[in-house]
């Protein structure tokens, strides 16, 4: 029963990880229809600047993401209108191949810059652990959890709540309809890809602690996290927490209960299972069915 | 107000529009009819900047707009309810009407009155605000687009097919609005497959067949054509104005 508990927060403490990660996948592909392979890559680029960062200066590495995000943020709008916006207007194939395009290049500088190995930073508290009754809760992940959720809760403030938002929902749901009111396509997209950019600086932070990376890992985390966008339907964030947490339960559960080198398989087996019942995902919508 | 002179225009293949020349004068209703694929919709997505036309030229009040974005040509006080598909299904009705109000949102006490003025004229905006525009009607549906597209005040609204789908009552409601719009000023530029309700609401007419202008005139000239009456109202009685049996055949003789 322990066990049980003890998985399972401990799934959930992941998947909201996965979640702050897959969100900003999620946002660009509604408002662009843009894969963006390279978000893997911009995740293990901010993990290496904040390794960097936290072994020069010993300043907590999750709170770097103060720097990292707004960093991320320019990066991903001098991205989307140097490179992304030529091919507006081209099929999401297209995307694919320029952002993965894109990933090699970045993985290709960090491998000169940055050496091919594997690094982790490891604050203080790195091995510390909250005890709640008798589960355990490592601090970087609990912190790591919280720095997710605070990040989420702030993109779905902006999405709501402010015109940007506004805006970038007006064009997801209906691009010709968001013209007509004077919603620029090329603006709009250009911030989606901003703050879909900027949600690796925070992701990016987290990845630094909790998990061992080197430049060839954004392999390892663009599968998983399109895994957990496919399963939770294209362009839906609703879908992107869900899918993130089935991911982190289906990890920690077999863990647990099977082995370690099963966790990931399990994951797509999920996700196999979800998409022979329904191929646009747990959220997603049918291409076009609505009638508005 | 608004003029067009030889718009020519299309979507990559072929020319659509074949040299359009039309005209509209303030506050007057001018309604296109014509049949399917007649280029009626592609008129108006000129005109809104949606579609950049390739030769022609189309002003308002004597400024050429032809080759602005569609915002700048909002500016301009011109805003379009297109045929469908013009709402945000998954945002709530005050906030899809707000979204008309994107290129004032700066000037929060301008939006703030212009909200309330739409809410007394379009009162389903206020009884339904809350519900997401994906789960309202047909009709419903149209009177928030319309609703939307005031919030800026427009000096031109255009219409693509406000009829289309809607029962009757919803049919009156909106042609209603239409009219109270006009009165209050406001020069209106719609299409219509329903010839004898958009001729009916209109003070003047347009034909439209393969991407040209076969004729203008007053709507009254227009809908006593005895070309027009046996093409479009489907001679003296009988079958259904607009139905699929008086512009069939029209369709296949302007293939474009
Ligand atoms: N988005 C589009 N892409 C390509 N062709 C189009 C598009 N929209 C309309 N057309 C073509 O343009 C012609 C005129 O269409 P439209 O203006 O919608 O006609 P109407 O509104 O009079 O029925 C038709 O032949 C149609 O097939
Ligand atoms: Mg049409």
């Amino acid at each position: 029963m322990t066990h049980l508990v003890q998985a399972i927060a401990l799934g959930l403490l992941i998947g909201g990880v996965y979640a702050l990660m897959a969100s900003g996948l999620t946002l660009i592909f509604g408002v662009m229809r843009i894969i963006n392979i390279a978000q893997g890559a911009f995740l293990i680029l901010v993990a290496m600047l904040t390794w960097w960062l936290w072994h020069e200066t010993g300043i907590d590495p999750i709170l770097l993401s103060v720097v990292t995000t707004p960093l991320m943020f320019g990066f991903g709008w001098v991205a989307y209108r140097l490179l992304l916006s030529r091919i507006r207007g081209s099929s999401a194939s297209m995307s694919v191949l320029l952002t993965f395009g894109f990933a090699l290049v970045i993985e290709g500088v960090l491998n000169i810059t940055a050496g091919n190995k594997f690094k982790s930073a490891t604050p203080s508290y790195f091995e510390e652990s909250f005890r709640v009754g008798a589960i355990s809760l490592p601090k970087a992940q609990v912190f790591g959890f919280l720095a997710a959720m605070a990040v989420l809760a702030a993109l779905y403030f902006v999405l709501t709540r402010t015109w940007t938002g506004r805006a970038i929902r007006a064009a997801t749901q209906n691009p010709s309809g968001a013209a007509l009111v004077g919603v620029g396509a090329t603006g709009t997209a250009a911030l989606a890809f901003a703050i879909g950019s900027a949600t690796t600086g925070v992701g990016g932070s987290i990845l630094s602690v909790l998990y061992p990376f080197f430049p060839a890992s954004h392999y390892d985390w663009i599968s998983r996290l399109l895994g957990i966008v496919v399963l939770g339907g294209m362009g839906s964030l609703p879908g992107a927490l869900v899918g993130a947490g089935i991911l982190g339960l289906a990890e920690t559960l077999t863990a647990t209960y099977g082995s370690l080198n099963w966790s990931t398989l399990v994951f797509y087996i999920v996700i196999m299972v979800v998409l022979l019942i329904r191929p646009q995902g747990l959220f997603g919508a049918k291409l076009r069915e609505d009638t508005v | 107000m608004l003029s067009l002179k030889g718009v020519v225009a299309g979507y990559g293949g072929g020319s659509v529009l074949q040299g359009v020349d039309l005209e509209c004068a303030p506050q007057t209703i001018t309604c296109i009819v014509g049949p399917n694929g007649a280029g009626k919709s592609t008129v108006l997505r000129v005109i809104s900047g949606l579609l950049k036309p390739s030769s022609g030229e189309i002003s308002m009040n004597g400024e050429t707009i032809g080759d602005r974005s569609p915002d700048e040509i909002l500016r301009k006080g011109i805003t379009q309810v297109p045929q469908s598909h013009a709402l945000f299904p998954a945002m709530s009705v005050r906030e899809n009407v707000l979204m008309g109000g994107y290129l004032i949102r700066k000037n929060r006490a301008l939006l703030r009155e212009r909200l309330d003025m739409v809410l007394e004229r379009v009162p389903i905006v206020a009884t339904r605000a809350g519900d997401n525009a994906g789960n309202l009607s047909g009709g419903q549906r149209r009177m928030v687009e319309i609703a939307r597209c005031l919030m800026l005040d427009p000096k031109l609204i255009l219409l693509d097919e406000p009829s289309l789908g809607l029962d009757p009552r919803s049919l009156a409601g909106v042609a209603g609005l239409i009219n109270e719009l006009n009165q209050a000023g406001t020069t209106v530029l719609l299409v219509e497959q329903n010839v004898r309700l958009g001729l009916g609401l209109a003070t003047h007419g347009v034909v439209m067949e393969g991407g040209k202008v076969r004729l203008t005139g007053t709507a009254s000239a227009v809908k006593d054509d005895p070309e027009i009456a046996s093409l479009y109202l489907g001679g003296a009685s009988g079958s259904a104005p607009g139905g699929p049996s008086s512009a069939g055949p029209k369709t296949e003789a302007a293939g474009v």
